[in-house]
Formats: C-alpha cells, sequence, structure tokens
C-alpha cells in the first residue's frame, strides 16, 4: 500500500479540510466525476453565466455551495452526505427541489459518485469566488516571481503562524536517541554507531544546541552524505544503466556521471553551476572531464536503439529520444511538464505547444553514445605516445604491401591459367557426387566463407547430408537416423543450449544453423558402417535463400571419410570449384606461387607487425563516456502536428519559453545557431534570474528532509500538480538558497537545526484529526527507510558493509545476458563483492533485483521525484526468506560474540537497550534456535526500518 | 491486543482490494452506502478474471487468422504499388501461406490448417482482424499492446486491472506473468511492470519452470525455527507498534508479513501439477515428447489452477524475445516462415486449445475473458532473398473469447492480401477499451495521477469495440 496515497485516503476520511484540498487524487475526483455533472447539469442556472441564477445559488464554486442560496445554509455538509441539501435534491428525496429540475433522475453511479464525495470531505478545489478555473493561466502561482518580503524571519516563524491557524501547536524537542538516528539517516542514509549515539547522547545533555550543530556538520561533512543524497538526485534526473527498450543493453560507462553527482553534492558544488554542467557541460567546461560528466544529464534516460529501415518509424524513434530530454530538463529544473505540450497547447498549464519545440531545438544536435573525455594534456600526452607507433606501422603495412603486390602478380598470372572445372561452392546446396565409399566417420574441414578467404570459423550450416549408395538413397546423417554431429559452435545462447550447435546440422530442419566454430570442422558419427556416394551441405534456411547469409557460407572445404575414425582418406575438396571471389582465388594460389625468402620475409613483416600492436594495445587508451554526442549543424525544428514527425508546421528558434516570459528575461537564438550555444543558453536562462528554479530545488530538500514536500508533487509545480501548504515559507527557502550562492549543505544546515526539524515525532490524537499527515509539521512525521537505506543496513549492521571503492562501475545483483537483446537475470546468492552501498548498484531499466525492487526502488524509466512508499507480502516473502538477509543475520550472530549477546544485538540494530519482554522473547528463541534466527527476526522488524 | 490488529487487516485487505487512491476510496465508500456493484467497477461487469495468451515475436495474421484467397492466386506476383521499405529492408513478391486454410466449426471460419486443434473453438471466438500498431519494432509494440504505450514505464492493463478491481483471492498475486521457458518476451519486465500505478499492482513471475521468487521457506530453516522467528518477530513488532501508535503503516507490515506466511503455504499447492489426473495432462500435452511443447503446456495447466483460484489476471506466454536467430525463439519469421511456424504451431496449438476446452467444461468462461494478442502483423509479401516476412504494423489479428464475448464473429478486415486493415480499423485503445468494459469499467474514468496527467490505459483514445460483445 502507498503509504502517500494511503495517508491520502485517511485526509478524505478525516474531512480536513486542509489537506484534502492538496491531495492530487481527491482532486483528480473532483474534475473527473464532480465537475462534469456540476457544469453540465447545474451551470445553466447556478453559475456565474446562467442567464438567470435561480435561487441565488451558485455551483461553480467552493463559495457557493458553502453560502447555499436563498436558504442561506450550506447545501453540502463535508463528511455527511445525508445532511446535504444537494443530494437529497438530487436523489430526488427532498420533495419540491428535485434535481435537476424536469428531467429524469441523474444515473445511481453519478449520484454514488457524489455521495462518495461528500462523504470524503467534498473536496473542492475551486477556491475563487465564482470564476470557473478549468486551468492555469500565468497567475499560477508557481509561475509568479519569488517574494522578496517576509512575514517571518526564519523557518519556525511560518511553521508556527499555520499551525496556530488550526489551533496547533509544534511537539516537544526530540530525545537525542531519537534525532541522532534521524538525522543520520536523513543525511547519510545509515544508521549512527552506538558509540555515536552514547557520544551524542552525552553532548546533547550538556549542551543540545552545540551538539546538535556539531552533529550535522559532521554528517554533511561525511562523504556518505553525497552518496546518500546523491542518489535522491539520479531519482529526479532518471538516472538509469541500461538503454531500455527492446535491446536494453547495460552500460557501463556512464557511472562517472553517478560518481560526478556525489561528488559535486559533497563537494557543495554551487547547484546551479550542476544544472548548467548538466545542459551543456561539454560546452562550457570543454577539456575538462570534471564538467563536461555532467552533460551526461541529457542521455541518461531510455531510448530506443533498435534501428529501422522505415523511414517514418525513424523520425517517431528520434522524437521519443528528444521527448526524453525535454521532459527530464523541464521536470528536473522547472517543476513544469512541458511534455504534455507535444501534440497541443497544455491542457491545464499556460505552456503554448511552440515551449515544446523551444526545447527541443535546443536539443535538436544531442545523440545517444559515447565519446572519448579527456583533458588537452591527456590528448596530448596521447597522441604524443601514438604518433611514432603509428609511423612504425605505418613503414611495415608499406613492406608488406609491396611484397603483397609482388606476390599477387604472379598468382594472377598462374590464376589465368587455372580453369576451374566446377561451379563455386553454393549457399543453397553444395555437393560431392564421390565414388562408392564404405564409412561409419564422414568430416568436413572448412578454411574458408563467403566473407572471409582466409578461415572457415563463422561460417553456417542449416543442414549436412549423407546420402547411401542405393537405388532409394537414404539420407543416413540424421540424428533420427542415429547419427551423431560434433563440432565447436560460435556462438552461444545462454538459455537455450541447442542454439547454433552442430547438432542442428542432421536434425532434418533446415530453420536453425549451426554457428561453426574454432577449429572450423564438422564429424558425423553413422551407427554403423554405409555404403555412400554423395554428400552435400546447405547453409540457407529453406530452400528459396541466396543471400541472406551475411558472408557465412562455407566455400573452400576438404571432405574426409573413414571407416574407424583414425584413418581418414579424402573423397572431395573445393579446389577445382570456381573460387567465390578473387580474393579467395588468389588465397588458394597464394602459397603455390610465393617463394621461401618472400614467404620468409612476410612471416617477418608479420612478426614485427604483431609486436608493433602489443606496444600499441598497450597505450592506454583514452577515456570514454556516456555522454552523448553532438551534430554541430542540428536539423530545423518545426512544431509537429499533433506530435507527428510527419507534420511539420512553423519553424520554431531556440529560445526562451513563452511560459515564463513575465517572470524571466527572454532570449532568441537564430535557426541556424550552433549546437553548443542552444544548450548553454538554455542552462543560463534556467539557472539565472529564473525564480521557478529555485523554488523547485528548495521545495526538493524539503521533501527529502520531511519526506513530504512543500508542494507534494516535486516535479510539477503546474495545475494538476498541488499547492504549497506554506507558499511564503517556500519562496523564503528559494530566496535562502540564492543568498547561499545555491550551495544546499548552507540550506540543509538551516532546515535541519530549526525547531521544526527537531521536533518529536510523538503522535498526537488531537492534532492528527485535523492533520493526519503532519503537513502542518506539528510532529516530525516518521518515515519507512527507502530500499537503498534497508540494504545498505543490514550490510551495516551484519558489520559487512564496504565503504570502498567509492565509486568506479558498479556492481550487479542479476546475471547480465546479451545476444541482440539482454535479459537480466537476479542473484540467487549475493557475495561479497556486492556487500557496497546501494547507490553502487548498476540500476538497469526492467531490471528486478531482490530487496531493491521490493521496497520500491522505481524502474526508472521515468524521472521519479517522489518514491512511492508500499507494503506488500511480496516485501515480506523476500527479506525474510531472501538468502541475502540469511547471510546478514549469519554474519551478525557472530558479531555477538560478549557476554550479553542479546544487548549487543539490539546496540548495533536499534542503537537501544532491549526491553524486558523483549529480552524475555529473546532468550527463548536463541535458546530453541541459536542466534541466527534471533537475528533473521530483527533484520525483519518494524523497529529497524522505520526512523521517526 | 488481537482486536485492533484484526481491524487493520481488514482494513489492509480491502486496501489490497482496491487501492487507496481518492477514486477507489471513493469505491469503497460507495459501497458502504449500499451500491449493488462489485468494488471498483463502474457498472455490471460481464467478466470477473482476465486471461491473456500472448505470442511475442509477431504472429502472422495471414498465416494463423486472416485467410487471403487472393494471396494465393497472386502468389509470386508483385504488391501493387511502389516496392516498400519495412522494418529489415526491401520487400519481394507477394507470398502465400504454406499452408492451407479449412473451414472450422459451424461458423465456416477459415482457419489455418497448421492449428488443427484451435480450430474446435472458432465458433466461440471474436476475432477483430483490423488491429494496427504505431511501432514496427518488437519491444515498443510488445509493450504497446499490453500498455498502449510504445516506451516503457507505463502500467500493464493487468497492473490496472489489479488497480482497479483489486485481488479476488488471500494467497497469491492479484496479476500473474507466465513467462514461456524460452525465455522473457521482447522488452521483458516491462511488459506486466507496474508502471507509474504501486509496485503491489505488477504482475508477478511464476511459471511451471520457475516458481515465485523467495516464496519457499529456506531449505536450512527448519519449519519450526520458522514459526518460531514469525513469533519472535510479531510479538516485537506488535510491541513496537503499540509504541507507536498513530503508525498504520506499521499494523499493514505486520499484517503483510501474515499474508506472506500464507502464501508460502498456498501456492506451492496451486503450482504443484502431480495433483492433476492423468487425462488432464494427456489433453493438455504435458509430456509430449516436444521439450517445448511440454513446457507451454505445463503452463496452461498452471494457468488455468491459478484462474480456478481467483488470481485477477494471467498473462501466459507462447514464446519469448527475439535471438540473433530470427524465428527461433519467437513468431518472428524473417527468413524461413514455414520452418518456423512448423515449430511454433505444435507448441502453441494443442495446449491453448485445451485450456480453452478446460475452462470451458468447468464453466470458467461465465467469468473469464480470454484475449489473444501479438504485437503486430507481418507482410504478405516475402523479404528480398528469403521465405520469410517482415513486419507489418498496419494490420494484424487479435481475439477475444469467454465471458461476455459473442461467439463466432470476425470483426474488421484487412484489404485482399492482409497489408492493411481497411475496415473497422481497430487499435490496442479500443481493444483495452473493450476488455475494460466487460470487466464493468469505463476506460475513460479509470485514472491515476502521475507527473503532471490523469494518465489512462488507453491514453487519450479509445472505442469499445461493440461488435464483439455479446
Amino acid at each position: 500500500m502507498s503509504t502517500l496515497l494511503f495517508r491520502a485516503g485517511l485526509a478524505l476520511l478525516t474531512a480536513s479540510p486542509l489537506i484534502g484540498a492538496e491531495d492530487p487524487a481527491s482532486v483528480a475526483f473532483f474534475e473527473q466525476k464532480i465537475r462534469p455533472v456540476l457544469v453540465e447539469q447545474c451551470y445553466e442556472c447556478h453559475s456565474a453565466k446562467a442567464k438567470k441564477l435561480k435561487s441565488g445559488l451558485f455551483l461553480d464554486s467552493k463559495v457557493g455551495w458553502q453560502k447555499g442560496g436563498e436558504s442561506g445554509k450550506a447545501i453540502i455538509v463535508p463528511g455527511k452526505p445525508e445532511e446535504s441539501l444537494l443530494l437529497r435534491s438530487i436523489r430526488h428525496t427532498e420533495v419540491d427541489l428535485e434535481m435537476p429540475p424536469k428531467k429524469p433522475k441523474l444515473p445511481d453511479t453519478v449520484l454514488a459518485d457524489f455521495a462518495a464525495w461528500i462523504k470524503a470531505g467534498a473536496i473542492d478545489p475551486r477556491d475563487q469566488a465564482t470564476a470557473e478555473v478549468k486551468r492555469g493561466d500565468k497567475n499560477w502561482w508557481s509561475l509568479q516571481p519569488l517574494a522578496k518580503e517576509f512575514t517571518h524571519a526564519d523557518i519556525d516563524g511560518f511553521i508556527d503562524a499555520k499551525l496556530a491557524e488550526q489551533k496547533l501547536t509544534r511537539s516537544a524537542p526530540a530525545k537525542p536517541q531519537a534525532l541522532i538516528r534521524r538525522l543520520s539517516y536523513d543525511l547519510t542514509g545509515l544508521p549512527p554507531s552506538q558509540a555515536e549515539v552514547d557520544a551524542f547522547v552525552a553532548a546533547h545533555q550538556a549542551d543540545a544546541r552545540k551538539a546538535t550543530e556539531a552533529l550535522v556538520d559532521r554528517l554533511l561533512a561525511s562523504p556518505r552524505y553525497g552518496e546518500h543524497w546523491g542518489r535522491h538526485w539520479l531519482d529526479v534526473v532518471r538516472f538509469g544503466e541500461s538503454n531500455g527498450f527492446e535491446r536494453n543493453f547495460v552500460i557501463d560507462d556512464l557511472y562517472p556521471f553517478r560518481d560526478y553527482v556525489i561528488r559535486s553534492l559533497n563537494d557543495d558544488k554551487p547547484f546551479d553551476q550542476l544544472m548548467r554542467e548538466h545542459l551543456a557541460g561539454d560546452v562550457i567546461g570543454q577539456n575538462q572531464p570534471a564538467v563536461e560528466v555532467g552533460s551526461a544529464f541529457l542521455v541518461a534516460g531510455p531510448y530506443d536503439d533498435v534501428g529501422n529501415q522505415d523511414p517514418v518509424a525513424t523520425q517517431n524513434i528520434r522524437a521519443a529520444t528528444l521527448d526524453d530530454m525535454i521532459t527530464a530538463t523541464s521536470g528536473t529544473f522547472l517543476g513544469l511538464t512541458i511534455n504534455c505540450a507535444r501534440c497541443h497547447n497544455h491542457k491545464f498549464d499556460p505552456i503554448a505547444t511552440e515551449d515544446y519545440y523551444r526545447l527541443r531545438a535546443a536539443f535538436e544536435g544531442v545523440v545517444h553514445g559515447r565519446r572519448t573525455v579527456v583533458t588537452k594534456e591527456e590528448q596530448q600526452a596521447f597522441d604524443g605516445a601514438m604518433a611514432p607507433l603509428n609511423a612504425e606501422r605505418a613503414k611495415i603495412v608499406a613492406a608488406q604491401d609491396d611484397l603483397t603486390k609482388t606476390v599477387e602478380a604472379k598468382a594472377k598470372k598462374l590464376l589465368a591459367t587455372r580453369k576451374p572445372s566446377r561451379p563455386k561452392a553454393d549457399t543453397l546446396l553444395t555437393e560431392e557426387k564421390i565414388t562408392p565409399v564404405d564409412a561409419r566417420f564422414v568430416k568436413l574441414t572448412m578454411s574458408a566463407t563467403s566473407s572471409n578467404p582466409k578461415s572457415g570459423v563463422g561460417g553456417r550450416i542449416s543442414e549436412f547430408e549423407i546420402w547411401s549408395d542405393e537405388a532409394t538413397p537414404r539420407n543416413v546423417a540424421l540424428a533420427s537416423y542415429g547419427s551423431t554431429a560434433e563440432g565447436a559452435k560460435g556462438a552461444t545462447a545462454d538459455d537455450f543450449p541447442q542454439a547454433y550447435s552442430a547438432a542442428l546440422t542432421i536434425d532434418g530442419d533446415e530453420g536453425a544453423q549451426w554457428f561453426v566454430g574454432n577449429p572450423a570442422e564438422l564429424v558425423i558419427t553413422l551407427p554403423r558402417v554405409e555404403r555412400i556416394s554423395r554428400l552435400a551441405y546447405r547453409t540457407a534456411k529453406g530452400r528459396l535463400v541466396r543471400d541472406n547469409t551475411q558472408g557465412a557460407t562455407p566455400c573452400e572445404y576438404e571432405m574426409f571419410v573413414s571407416r574407424d575414425g583414425q584413418e581418414w582418406q579424402k573423397v572431395a575438396d573445393s579446389y577445382d570449384r570456381e573460387a567465390w571471389s578473387p580474393a579467395h582465388a588468389f588465397e588458394r594460389v597464394r602459397r603455390e606461387v610465393t617463394t621461401p625468402e618472400e614467404a620468409k620475409q612476410l612471416a617477418k613483416l608479420t612478426g614485427q607487425l604483431a609486436v608493433l600492436d602489443k606496444r600499441i594495445a598497450a597505450v592506454p587508451k583514452l577515456r570514454q563516456m556516456w555522454v552523448g554526442t553532438h551534430q554541430p549543424k542540428p536539423a530545423p525544428t518545426f512544431v509537429q502536428k499533433g506530435g507527428d514527425p510527419m507534420k511539420p508546421l512553423a519553424q520554431v528558434l531556440p529560445a526562451s519559453l513563452g511560459v515564463l516570459d513575465q517572470v524571466t528575461p527572454k532570449y532568441e537564438l537564430k535557426a541556424d545557431a550552433p549546437e553548443g550555444e542552444r544548450r548553454v543558453a538554455l542552462a543560463n536562462w534556467i539557472t539565472k534570474d529564473n525564480p521557478i528554479t529555485a523554488r523547485v530545488l528548495a521545495n526538493r530538500l524539503w521533501h527529502y528532509h520531511f519526506g513530504t514536500g512543500l508542494v507534494d508533487t516535486p516535479s510539477d509545480f503546474g495545475f494538476l500538480g498541488s499547492k504549497p501548504t506554506h507558499p511564503e515559507l517556500l519562496d523564503f527557502l528559494a530566496q535562502r538558497l540564492i543568498a547561499h550562492g545555491w550551495k544546499i549543505k548552507a540550506l540543509h544546515r538551516e532546515i535541519l537545526l530549526s525547531q521544526t526539524y527537531l521536533q518529536s515525532a510523538d503522535f498526537n490524537p488531537t492534532a492528527a484529526r485535523v492533520d493526519k499527515d503532519a503537513r502542518l509539521l506539528w510532529r516530525f512525521p516518521p518515515r519507512r527507510l527507502g530500499a537503498e537505506e534497508i540494504r545498505d543496513t543490514l550490510l551495516a549492521t551484519a558489520g559487512q558493509l564496504k565503504l570502498e571503492p567509492m565509486g568506479g562501475p558498479g556492481f550487479r545483483l542479476y546475471r547480465y545476458l546479451r545476444n541482440n537483446v539482454s535479459t537480466y537475470i537476479p542473484l540467487d546468492t549475493q557475495g561479497p563483492e556486492t556487500y557496497r552501498r546501494a547507490v553502487y548498484h548498476q540500476n538497469a531499466r526492467a531490471s528486478v533485483v531482490d530487496i531493491l525492487n521490493d521496497f520500491d526502488l522505481p524502474d526508472i524509466a521515468f524521472a521519479s521525484p517522489k518514491r512511492a512508499n508500499t507494503t506488500s507480502p511480496l516485501q515480506a516473502l523476500t527479506l525474510f526468506n531472501n538468502s541475502f538477509t540469511l547471510d546478514m543475520a549469519k554474519a551478525l550472530a557472530t558479531r555477538l560474540d560478549g557476554p550479553d549477546p542479546i544487548a549487543q544485538a539490539y546496540s548495533f540494530t536499534l542503537q537501544r537497550q532491549p526491553t524486558a519482554t523483549e529480552r524475555a522473547a529473546a532468550e527463548k528463541l536463541i535458546a530453541q534456535h541459536g542466534k541466527p534466527a534471533f537475528c533473521r527476526a530483527l533484520l525483519n522488524s518494524n523497529a529497524l526500518i522505520f526512523v521517526e | 491486543m488481537s482486536a485492533p490488529l484484526e481491524l487493520t487487516r481488514r482494513h489492509f485487505l480491502s486496501q489490497m482490494t482496491t487501492g487507496m487512491t481518492g477514486l477507489a476510496l471513493s469505491r469503497l465508500l460507495m459501497s458502504d452506502l449500499g451500491a449493488a456493484l462489485p468494488p471498483g467497477t463502474h457498472f455490471a461487469p460481464k467478466a470477473k478474471q482476465v486471461l491473456q495468451i500472448f505470442c511475442p515475436g509477431a504472429a502472422s495474421h495471414i498465416d494463423l487468422w486472416d485467410h487471403k484467397p487472393l494471396l494465393d492466386k497472386y502468389d509470386g506476383t508483385p504488391l501493387p504499388g511502389p516496392v516498400e521499405m519495412t522494418f529489415q529492408g526491401k520487400n519481394g513478391n507477394l507470398m502465400k501461406s504454406p499452408w492451407a486454410f479449412k473451414p472450422a466449426g459451424k461458423s465456416g471460419k477459415m482457419i489455418s490448417s497448421n492449428l488443427p486443434h484451435m480450430a474446435q473453438h472458432v465458433d466461440d471466438i471474436a476475432f477483430i482482424h483490423s488491429m494496427t500498431s504505431r511501432s514496427n519494432t518488437h519491444g515498443p509494440g510488445c509493450i504497446a499492446m499490453n500498455t498502449c504505450f510504445t516506451r516503457e514505464g507505463y502500467p500493464s492493463g493487468g497492473a490496472w486491472v489489479s488497480h482497479a478491481l483489486g485481488s479476488l483471492n488471500q494467497n497469491l498475486p492479484t496479476y500473474i506473468s507466465v513467462q514461456d521457458v524460452r525465455g522473457e518476451p521482447p522488452n521483458g519486465k516491462a511488459n506486466w511492470g507496474n508502471g507509474f500505478l504501486p509496485a503491489r499492482h505488477q504482475g508477478v513471475s511464476m511459471a511451471a519452470q520457475q516458481p515465485l521468487r523467495n516464496l519457499s521457506r529456506p531449505t536450512e530453516i527448519s519449519q519450526t525455527e520458522d514459526e518460531a522467528t514469525r513469533e519472535f518477530l510479531r510479538t516485537t513488532n506488535l510491541e513496537h507498534a503499540e509504541l507507536h501508535a498513530g503508525n498504520d503503516e506499521l499494523r499493514a507490515r505486520i499484517a503483510a508479513y501474515e499474508l506472506a506466511a500464507k502464501m508460502q503455504l498456498a501456492a506451492p499447492e496451486v503450482t504443484d501439477l502431480t495433483r492433476e489426473p492423468d487425462h488432464v495432462h494427456a489433453l493438455y500435452g504435458t509430456r509430449d515428447s516436444n521439450p517445448l511443447k511440454a513446457a507451454y503446456a505445463k503452463n496452461c495447466l498452471l494457468t488455468r489452477r491459478f484462474l480456478e483460484k481467483g488470481v485477477r489476471y494471467v498473462s501466459l506466454y507462447c514464446a519469448s524475445r527475439a535471438s540473433n536467430v530470427d524465428g527461433l525463439l519467437n513468431w518472428d519469421a524473417h527468413r524461413t516462415l514455414k520452418a518456423d511456424y512448423d515449430r511454433h504451431c505444435p507448441i502453441f496449438d494443442q495446449p491453448t486449445a485445451a485450456l480453452l476446452a478446460d475452462l470451458k467444461q468447468r464453466g470458467m468462461l461465465d467469468d473469464v475473458l480470454i484475449i489473444w494478442c501479438t504485437e503486430f502483423g507481418r507482410m504478405p509479401t516475402h523479404q528480398v532473398g528469403t521465405t520469410g516476412r517482415d513486419h507489418n504494423p498496419d494490420a494484424y489479428t487479435t481475439w477475444m473469447m469467454g465471458a461476455g464475448v459473442k461467439g463466432g464473429v470476425s470483426h474488421g478486415s484487412t484489404d485482399d492480401f492482409g497489408r492493411r486493415s481497411v475496415t473497422d480499423i481497430a487499435t490496442c485503445y479500443d481493444f483495452y477499451a473493450t476488455v475494460l468494459q466487460l470487466l464493468g469499467l469505463n476506460h475513460e474514468k479509470l485514472t491515476y495521477y502521475h507527473n503532471g496527467a490523469n494518465r489512462r490505459l488507453t491514453d487519450v483514445h479509445g472505442q469499445v469495440i461493440k461488435q464483439v460483445l455479446a
């Protein structure tokens, strides 16, 4: 169950006037079920637009039904359908007030909708007195400039004022034990140690303020901070390490972006700088890998890389690829759903479809892929090291070429005298009629394929046939006849062991092929000695195919037979056949015409080249990263009718977005503006004098500290998103962020040291009746740990967590299989090489891994600005039965080596002493089933994964 | 102590059933108000459960279900119009189906002679011959046929149904995805993903060859140890919950552990096919000498057992993703149509037909809606230089059967050669609008807020295909 939604549900039940209005689900309910009925059935007589208003009743605003009509009483009593006049009249239970008048009663489902709506609190988002607003315009709250004057000087002032409006107050300060656990998880995603708890409790007793400041500073300075908050940011920017879609190949060189995010957060890099690097790091930081890597943001999302010969499909795929960049950019930085304006003007926000294509123009030249990312010095050093090697190589190759030409000339002459007597080998059927011979073994050796004159490896054979010498010949090679085939295979399909094997040559089915491996040799063993007179093989799959074998037809071969498998007799070869190509013909006669001296010389050159190539290979390769490539002159960008690339309308320029033209400085580049310039202009526009960006970022910080943002749709500040619970505080925080030079550690500090944050999480039923979720923060809202925190906690508790290496290639909790698509198979056992922090897991899209996915690690097809928080029996099964939990339970058990193992266990896991009941139960369990059973239970306990 | 827990568990289960959005909550309230509809529905449903059979790889409409006599007549001649470039490139001339079509049933429906067992069911099936897809690529095509979007990240039909209607049972997942022994379909898990819906709505992978992950008690742990550990956990969690009043999630987690324990007991029973008599095994072909057919037959039988136990939505796959060899592991017959489908049809035919017959004979078609899907169709021409067919997103066939479906219907049609859908053109949106309709759901009203939009399974499209409704 989703806690967020669950909370929303309870808010509806308690009919909180405060919270429901902010909740997207209840607003959606109103928008979908209630508003349309009001508009269709009631507005004609009960709205500002009514030709003649009846009974003085307005139903086009919340105030309208609250005031009621001529009676002066509210016609809806939130929470009480039976007492609501509106419901009674539409149910036709109110005599002489049957509504709508002179029409049949509304359908039962509609009546039920109204009853449910009223019972759930009659959430009505129509705040304006009479105006019927169906969408936001440029007066929408989030599109306004930041407030500069504030009624309060600090965070607590804003919070207390709102609480006071509801006659609520903040809770008492949290106890130091709870506080250090809360802060440790909040800032580092890890539990504190018992020693840290003890030290903090002591210091807190001496001077609570000083101790707390010191603790916050210590945690903010910890490298673990960047790992934890970096993970948050990776959610927001939809970072995933595979390309998704059909192939879903893992991407092994995107991790530098993850490390860059962690490093940037630990270094407290100003966020405006970070965002500019995300959009244009390669331009503003050219030849500075530490900056360039930031622009991997643009290509960190899923994209379709399956090639397509269909030109329309190709255009659609490109449009979808750019759409991901547009969606990520507008959601991450601006909290706007500009992507909704792809096919038409935004349905709810004042975003013209042109704005969508302006963003597209900025990214028009960005292409997914990897590229060398190095400093100038590194490039020069590399070029310097390579230059002499390349020169030397060119010399050797030239000498080889000379010699080869000489040999080739002789070979040509000789070739001219050769008249092949038979046609070339055939993809469909290559056949040899031989003098009848008794044999039990038949061997085919291949020395060339149609694409490679020098080796038979890489060839393919669908069938090999051995025909008996009799009136009605039989193919005695068939497996069904009892024969077997052996030969190395050149490809594998992990989950389909028969694939590509030599056995496919005698299965009587021309569909599947043997992929010839090394050595290129096939041996067929008959069940008994047979008199045979014809041998044949096929490469084609089926009998009409000539050109689909991709050069895989074996065309130079020898065939042997044997009675005993020891002594072989050659019965056929390809040498009197026409050669597949001149290159094949040359290869055949090459050896004959090469003099010993030439051979020696060629061998020497080949040897030199091999040595040199080893030296070249030893030069460290330049670093490649998945940061995308760029077309210097992007194609022009057009608005597309209905989002269809085949229907271009007016051209648009790379420019600022119209939706914000009242609050941001405008820019407009020329149609042919260079690629990099477009992204720099956009990055500057987003990060300089843009009130939205700071507001969105400040809200994200609040969201992760308190579990819910002031706006609880962190990447959607539009009409369908939520409105802030504390609009003024949000602007205050945004201004503080800017004042701190976009350094977020200072803002963390302000939030964490507020009394609001430091209060206890104790429940207060009276306050909960007004504000169940504590959105007003009458207490600190307790929360369940996130997926990574849970796995990291199990590791830390068991003493197994490895903090090094801090970065580098990620570990995998799946087995990765790849042919032309990928398969991710979750590991059944997770070895010590996986005992790193979960942020270093190589999160591939559409992969499933135990524990992390169960506890709501998002699938990263989209950004996850807010994680789900679900409770399911599958979580229980996984955490209880998975081998990882058992391994951690055993490891924890071995740590319990003191005189009081039970106390030790509680100290490692919960940093507190067991209660009397807990101790008694633990003693019993340990006595019966040992420490690991007890540890397994503790690692599953609610107390371990909830913080307060 | 037990009373509040009971209350919580009931509460929890009801959430399992309905989901906890404002919408779902309102339905909960609605049922309190005495509305006669099953929870979650918008109107009286015809079907309660869904069996989806999916043949990935783009199973050829014109070689299985959609008879094109003119294709025989004009075999080897050019398709009128310019030579087309499709997914893999150039197309050659028209190529007739390697198999004759034969009339079947009272309706005389023409069906490929390569599907002799399926032929017995044509009078119960409503074919939709006029499907079209937005993608010509397997991965996006498959997820479009499951989620109505060509990019991943959207909830599958099963997840939406789970979200809307919840569970019908207490010991098994609501939505189970039964994968083929050969592997996952193109785009893998995105086909049964929950997308942005809560994670509990995702399809859970279970198959005869692959039990539910983490379901069993670890072998090294005895039953008594397991129970004692659970008991300790329960005690300690209850004490913790008592100290933390006002946090319902804690009690929900306690209930989740209890439900998990029940699943641990129930699931192995359901998946134990040895409980089935020999004649049932024979009907499905679970002991066939072709191991691929036997494996699929076991999954068919398992599927029936899931449906019997009240699993809401089962997706059953016949074949898997692409491999390096086109058409080997799935229905993607680019090069050797005859050899490929002579391999796939026998795997599919008897076990599927047995499953349908078994469901019918047990009266389960009163509740179970059966839908057959593939991602798109194939070209009536052969690919240049091959005896196979390229992708064709402009025409393909799907079908429905069972609860609420009118049998013996062929809705929509393609042109003379099956190149394009031409009458009553249908889409995945229409298809799922119809599926939801049969389940008592208005596809325009089943919504979920996500990243700035109230999302629907049918996006902003979809019309119920009334002609297939009984």
